[in-house]
């Protein structure tokens, strides 16, 4: 008898243990508008979910929390087409499921510009038609004709991310221009990164005058000697939250993407946003419809909607990334115009996107990475 | 003849779980193999060629330390969930019956909760100006916020206190179900109470011991996300490189690779309990 509760308790603790591992990658929300969505990466497996393109709804394929819940209804209300907002956590599963689906099951995808390339090369997009896009002209044509899609038959930009530094000027001594700074050693145990491996020895290629993308493996061994000197200053290293500890003074500077930027100034205003001057790598995110989706005129629809100027203003100041829409750029309101909208000074010729690298490169760079942490541990 | 009859018939009773066994654990275990020699594809997917590749990586440097990593980690942990799980069992199980429920049930509560959260929780004492800093100045210990979150000792705590429970139940079990009488026969023929527990009590709760040894030793290789949360990623276990291998490099096939050896590596823990004790079935689970 005793035993026997014994043998339950310790169970029910497995379970919980075995709980943790599986939430522990990412904090997902639930879906935004969709009940019937929750299962967190549900698949539309229903039949009502399932419905055919006459029952109008829309299957939206993307991360938990892209949209403001009212721009979302504002759609369902004005077009009846009911959205059906279905979420994964890394662009990895969206493709491993977009395959196993025949590029089905879902009307819109939203997923990072690297993935993009795959699902389109893999023949799992279909070309849209700009004749149901009216407001395909109000695209920012800085984020067009990117490597994914060099002749933007295939996507549209929804937000745009860069990786900036941003630091705590009370805690730190030195102004902060660029990458090459945060090798310098007062800031020893007290620097944060993001967990994007590309991302941060991009850094280094950086600072080295080579490009994030290079398939070269002397340049490679050069940042690897170069990252292996910052380790020292690493204080942490991940994805989700970094900003909380930038504003908890945990870390006194931080590499971080822009959504996670936005969060922290408005927070805490007095932290100070370094565009480095190596400069930017950015990403972009971009809708695309599967090829075989069930209900592609809802997703044309919806991309439309999305572009219109109000539309898009609402749902960048909600998502925090740049604003990919030009003609929205005027309609964002002051609070958040320094984070969403290019700097004027901005220089197209100093961005650069991180793209699919050889697999011998990109062998060598998670080599790189492994090790880098190995040492900032020590 | 009647024996044969019955084995057949449990056969038959037993038929879906061997076909769940197969399905949903041999089955993937077969195919990781099977993927653990293949080829990976360019930038995503997986070729059909086989190769000894995925292995010979393995003896890179950065790999083996991260193996050497996990099992000092898994040493350090397995060390003091004994030192502080041992003795706790072993008094549970001499409390009076109410005291002894009432303290069960105080160590599982908890256990309710999601363990994520849980190591949130120390998040929040160790962090900068936190709880335990904040205690440590009140006492004039320190005069300034120490940096106790994101280092190797915030990774031992937080490990210790996901695993300790196992400890404490099966050692609880063990002890439990002991005959005393042995111990008072042992004290009566003049054993001082020290070597009435190194000869008696020590080697009759010693199966609860070594499934809570186990219990814990094993776990403690593959719980990555104590070391992403209360580590701040720095500290490279095995878990954290299958991870990223699947998820960022796309190395499926090295990813697969070091899964087989970890089980092996898991596989040998057991098999080092079951030598040592001479039991096969885990304390306490059956």
């Amino acid at each position: 008898m005793k035993k026997s509760l014994a043998l339950l308790l310790a169970l029910a603790l497995c379970v919980s243990l075995l709980a943790g591992c599986g939430s522990a990658k990412t904090a997902e929300q639930p879906s935004v508008t969709q009940p019937a969505a929750e299962g967190n990466e549900a698949e539309p497996a229903t039949e009502e979910q399932k419905a055919p393109a006459a029952a109008g709804t829309l299957n939206l394929y993307t991360w938990a929390d892209m949209f403001d819940p009212e721009v979302l209804a504002g759609f369902e209300e004005e077009t009846g087409i009911r959205i059906n907002y279905v979420n994964f956590d890394y662009d990895e599963t969206m493709l491993a499921k977009l395959e196993a689906a025949k590029g089905g099951d879902y009307d819109l995808v939203i997923a990072d510009d690297y993935i993009i390339e795959t699902v389109i090369a893999e023949g799992l997009a279909q070309k849209l038609d700009r004749e149901k896009i009216s407001n395909f002209s109000n695209i920012n044509p800085i984020y067009q004709g990117q490597f994914y899609d060099p002749t933007d038959e295939y996507t549209v930009p929804y937000g745009s991310g860069v990786q900036t530094i941003v630091y705590d000027p009370a805690l730190v001594d030195k102004e902060i221009t660029g990458y090459a700074d945060l090798w310098d050693e007062s800031f020893a145990d007290s620097i944060a990164i993001t967990a994007n491996y590309r991302v941060m020895i991009g850094m280094a290629l950086k600072v080295l005058g080579y490009s994030y993308n290079t398939n070269n493996l002397d340049e490679l061994q050069e940042a690897a000697e170069l990252m292996y000197k910052l380790a020292p200053n690493i204080r942490l290293i991940k994805d989700d939250f970094v900003q909380d500890d930038l504003i908890s003074g945990e870390v006194n500077t931080a590499v971080m993407y822009t959504s996670q930027v936005t969060i922290a100034k408005i927070t805490k205003p007095s932290l100070a946003v370094v565009y480095p001057k190596e400069g930017i790598g950015f990403g972009i995110m971009g809708m695309f419809i599967p090829s075989q989706a069930p209900n592609a005129d809802a997703a044309h629809a919806f991309i439309d909607y999305i572009l219109r100027p109000e539309v898009s203003a609402r749902s960048y100041e909600y998502l925090g990334y740049y604003c990919t829409n030009q003609a929205a750029d005027a309609l964002i309101s002051d609070e958040y115009k320094e984070f969403l909208v290019l700097p004027a000074e901005f220089r197209a010729e100093d961005m650069e996107m991180i793209e699919n690298i050889s697999a011998e490169a990109a062998e060598k760079q998670a080599d790189i990475w492994a090790q880098f942490k190995t040492l900032c541990g020590q | 003849m009647q024996g044969k009859r019955r084995s057949r018939g449990n056969a038959a009773i037993l038929a879906p779980m061997y076909l769940f066994t197969v399905i949903f654990l041999i089955g993937p275990f077969v195919y990781m193999i099977v993927l653990s020699f293949l080829t990976r594809a360019e930038t995503w997917g997986i070729v059909n060629t086989f190769t000894l590749r995925n292995y010979q990586k393995l003896l890179e440097p950065v790999y083996l330390h991260s193996f050497g990593e996990s099992i000092r980690l898994a040493v350090y942990v397995t060390a003091l969930v004994v030192l502080i799980g041992y003795p706790f069992g072993y008094f549970m199980a001499k409390l009076p019956p109410k005291a002894r429920g009432g303290l069960l049930l105080v160590v599982m509560v908890p256990f309710y909760t999601s363990s994520l959260m849980r190591l949130y929780g120390w998040i929040i004492i160790f962090r900068a100006n936190g709880l335990f800093d904040r205690l440590l100045m009140v006492l004039h210990l320190t005069d300034a916020p120490l940096k106790l979150l994101y280092t190797y000792p915030a990774v031992v705590v937080g490990m210790v206190y996901a695993l300790l429970p196992f400890m404490m139940l099966s050692v609880y079990s063990s002890v439990e179900k002991m005959d005393w009488q042995l111990v008072e026969a042992a004290r009566d023929m003049g054993a001082p109470p020290a070597k009435a527990f190194l000869t008696i009590t020590l080697p009759l709760s010693l199966p609860g011991l070594m499934t809570g040894v186990t219990l814990t030793f094993v776990p403690s290789m593959g719980l990555f996300f104590v070391a992403d949360i209360l580590g701040g990623n720095k500290i490279v276990l095995i878990g954290n490189v299958i991870q990223e291998q699947l998820m960022k490099v796309h190395d499926w096939p090295f990813a697969a690779a070091l899964s087989v050896i970890l089980m092996l590596m898991m596989s040998l823990t057991v098999w080092l309990y079951r030598r040592v004790t001479g039991v096969s079935e885990m304390e306490g689970f059956v």
